[in-house]
């Protein structure tokens, strides 16, 4: 492979490029000397220069020091972000072990009230019933509670900390401009792609990872819809309270909010539902739930392991997207604009 | 009615309100008298006012009058400091509001004016009472005295009984009651008011009209009004600014407008308009007791038709005009047909 050694000869770079001596494997058809064709010309890729010329870095270099740059922020990363997090991991570890050391029976009677408090609806709340039985008669009655569990916290954190940055955005256009494409991106990233940096931050043990994994992944939505709802407030409605005088915050609080509200608990809607798809994912770094199993299933090919705890996924998809669907239905309605 | 010497409350000088990238490059073309055709197609800004100066009265209603896109809607605007002038001032009894920082000027729209809304603009999520409320709440007054008032006023507007429905369940008269009472619960001095009677169908709004002049027979606020309706415009007003392409074409006392018209298109404007209706025998009678009449007397503020209905549609007659029990002057029913199509008549 001779083809970009005339190249550096040409430039009188050659001296340059012998100072680290090159390690390069050769291959079989440079052994052989074989003639490269024109039409065999290869790219002029990181590769292929550094085996005309060593002092030009390989592909495997670049990863290589984005690693070590890595690693040699890391302990300054963690004094920063390890007591910012922590709170996280032991809002997850005390809800866990609060809701799963609570009896069943004690349990499941309290989500039942609390599902007809919020729907009114005694469909949905029979619904979730026979959905809870189902998990308790299978013995993933725990595993199920671990997902609910995580999925509360994230969720209510995702909505503390997304409807103020949401807000941001729709009052400043120059925020909106730059935490748009951060959104976009935390959209489109693979999920499995979220883990690595965090594996690298936090010890495995540690909730936080999955926990900022999940957050990461489900706080898009809340903070879109809450943008999105409070620019789509009714213009003239805003100058009516601009006409009487109103505060930035009065307006923000009497006006903007409220009406907005359908947009941004649509945004909850969607930030539950991501949630539990994370929550799947975040067992691969030792989230505890309905998850764990599926991956057992997958790890162990146990078929019928995989296909009930995905089942019991799913069961809980439909109950959450039902509840919180017929809350955001009764606010609508209450409204009637 | 009219009080003639009437305090001027807010004067606007000087305004010029131009719409674009950069509006105050423009203002030297506006002094040299640049038109609004003109200006948006030599450099893509939008002449919204034009050199506006007018005086609203203290007390009085003046109506602002002109066709969609006259630049009456943006007018009112700058008033309150909704929309921000280009160039010009904003006199509230002598001080130049556009000097007001942010929390003055949010003093100002709380305590002193009040607005009402073409399109209602009542909060959806609130109740009708609380829809009223919104001034004295805004204001942080306390809740008990201002529900006091608040309910008064809706009783005033015909309201009781609907203090806890929801604006969507009400009719749109009922809203714009609504949007009156919440106007009228801020006690402002000053009324703004754009279109609110527009969205309105006629019967509502000729029955909102009469109950807004009743309104106004005892609070004597001072209210810009604005309007596309000339029918509604001389019913309303005691001083009328009639706009056209953000500038002023004429303004004074309806009936003076209405029989003496500056202009070819206030002339068009003015032609629609039944004039027995809208004339008053003041305004075409001859002053003095000279002549001798032929029959009673009538009330000044009376319409032509009404006379004309007094009259018997006779043409001979004439009577003797009085105003509080005085005789103020004489009119023939001559004079009454001649006003109903000359321009030029005669005016007191």
């Amino acid at each position: 492979m001779l083809s970009y050694e005339k190249v550096f000869d040409s430039l009188g770079l050659r001296e340059w490029c012998n100072e680290s001596k090159a390690n390069t494997l050769t291959s079989l058809s440079e052994l052989r000397g074989d003639k490269i064709e024109w039409w065999q010309v290869p790219f002029p890729s990181l590769d292929n220069l550094h085996k005309a010329c060593s002092s030009i870095p390989q592909t495997r270099d670049l990863t290589a020091s984005l690693e070590a740059g890595f690693l040699a922020v890391r302990p300054s990363l963690r004094f920063i972000l390890d007591p910012l997090t922590q709170p996280l991991s032991w809002a997850l570890d005390y809800t866990l072990l609060f809701f799963t050391t609570m009896p069943w029976w004690a349990l499941v009677p309290l989500i039942l009230f609390g599902t007809q408090y919020v729907t009114k609806s005694f469909r949905i709340t029979f619904l979730v019933a026979l959905c809870f039985i189902f998990f308790l008669f299978t013995d993933h009655y725990t595993y199920a509670i671990q997902t609910l569990s995580i999925i509360f916290v994230c969720t209510i954190l995702c909505t503390l900390i997304g409807i103020p940055i949401g807000i941001l955005m729709s009052k400043k256009d120059s925020a909106q401009r730059i935490i748009t494409p951060v959104l976009d991106m935390l959209q489109t990233l693979p999920t499995f792609v979220y883990l690595i940096p965090l594996i690298f931050l936090f010890k495995i043990t540690e909730a936080k990872l999955y926990g900022l994994a999940i957050m990461f992944y489900s706080i898009v939505p809340v903070i879109r819809l809450t943008n999105l709802g409070i620019r789509l407030v009714d213009k003239n409605l805003i100058e009516a309270a601009d006409a009487y005088g109103m505060s930035p915050r009065q307006k923000l609080i009497n006006v903007e909010i409220p009406l907005a509200l359908p947009n941004i608990m649509a945004g909850v809607n969607q930030t539950i539902m991501m949630s539990l798809a994370m929550v799947v994912i975040a067992s691969l770094v030792s989230a505890p739930g309905l998850g764990t199993l599926v991956l057992d299933g997958i790890n162990n090919l146990r078929l019928g392991v995989g296909f009930v705890a995905g089942f019991g996924i799913v069961v809980l998809a439909v109950i959450l997207d039902r509840i919180s669907k017929t809350a955001l239905a009764r606010i609508d309605e209450s409204r009637e604009i | 009615m009219k009080p003639k010497s009437s305090k001027v409350k807010i004067a606007v000088r000087d305004l010029f309100k131009v719409f674009g990238e950069d509006p105050v490059s423009i203002l030297p073309l506006l002094y040299d008298g640049i038109d609004k055709a003109e200006l948006q197609k030599n450099s893509d800004h939008i002449l919204a006012l034009n050199n506006i100066n007018i005086d609203i009265f203290d007390g009085l209603i003046t109506v602002i009058m002109g066709l969609s896109g006259s630049g009456k809607s943006t007018l009112v605007r700058h008033i309150n400091r909704l929309i921000e002038p280009t160039s010009g001032k904003i006199l509230m009894d002598g001080n130049d509001i556009m000097n007001y920082d942010e929390s003055e000027l949010r003093q100002l729209r709380q305590n002193r004016m009040s607005m009402v809304f073409q399109k209602f603009a009542l909060m959806p999520h609130q109740t009708v009472l609380e829809n009223t409320l919104m001034a004295p709440i805004v204001r942080g007054e306390n809740i008990e005295s201002a529900t006091e008032n608040g309910l008064r006023w809706l009783k005033r507007v015909d309201l009781e009984g609907s203090e806890q429905a929801y604006p969507h369940q009400l009719s749109g008269g009922m809203q714009q009651r609504v949007g009156l009472a919440r106007a009228l619960t801020s006690n402002a001095e000053i009324m703004l008011m754009d279109e609110a009677f527009s969205a309105l169908d006629p019967l509502i709004r000729t029955s909102m009209q009469d109950l807004f002049l009743q309104l106004q027979q005892d609070l004597h606020k001072t209210i810009i009004f604005i309007t596309h309706d000339l029918d509604e415009a001389l019913k309303l007003a005691d001083h009328l600014v009639i706009l056209k392409d953000g500038f002023v074409v004429q303004q004074g006392e309806p009936q003076h407008i209405l029989l003496k018209p500056s202009d070819p298109y206030i002339e068009e404007f003015v032609s629609d308009i039944n004039r027995a209706r809208v004339l008053k025998i003041r305004s075409v009678m001859e002053e003095g007791s000279g002549r001798k009449v032929s029959h009673g007397s009538v009330n000044a503020d009376i319409s032509l038709e009404a006379l004309i209905a007094i009259a018997e549609g006779d043409t001979n007659r004439s009577y003797d005009v009085e105003d509080g029990g005085k005789s103020i002057g004489t009119i023939s029913m001559q004079e009454v047909f001649q006003a109903l199509v000359r321009y030029d008549i005669h005016l007191k």
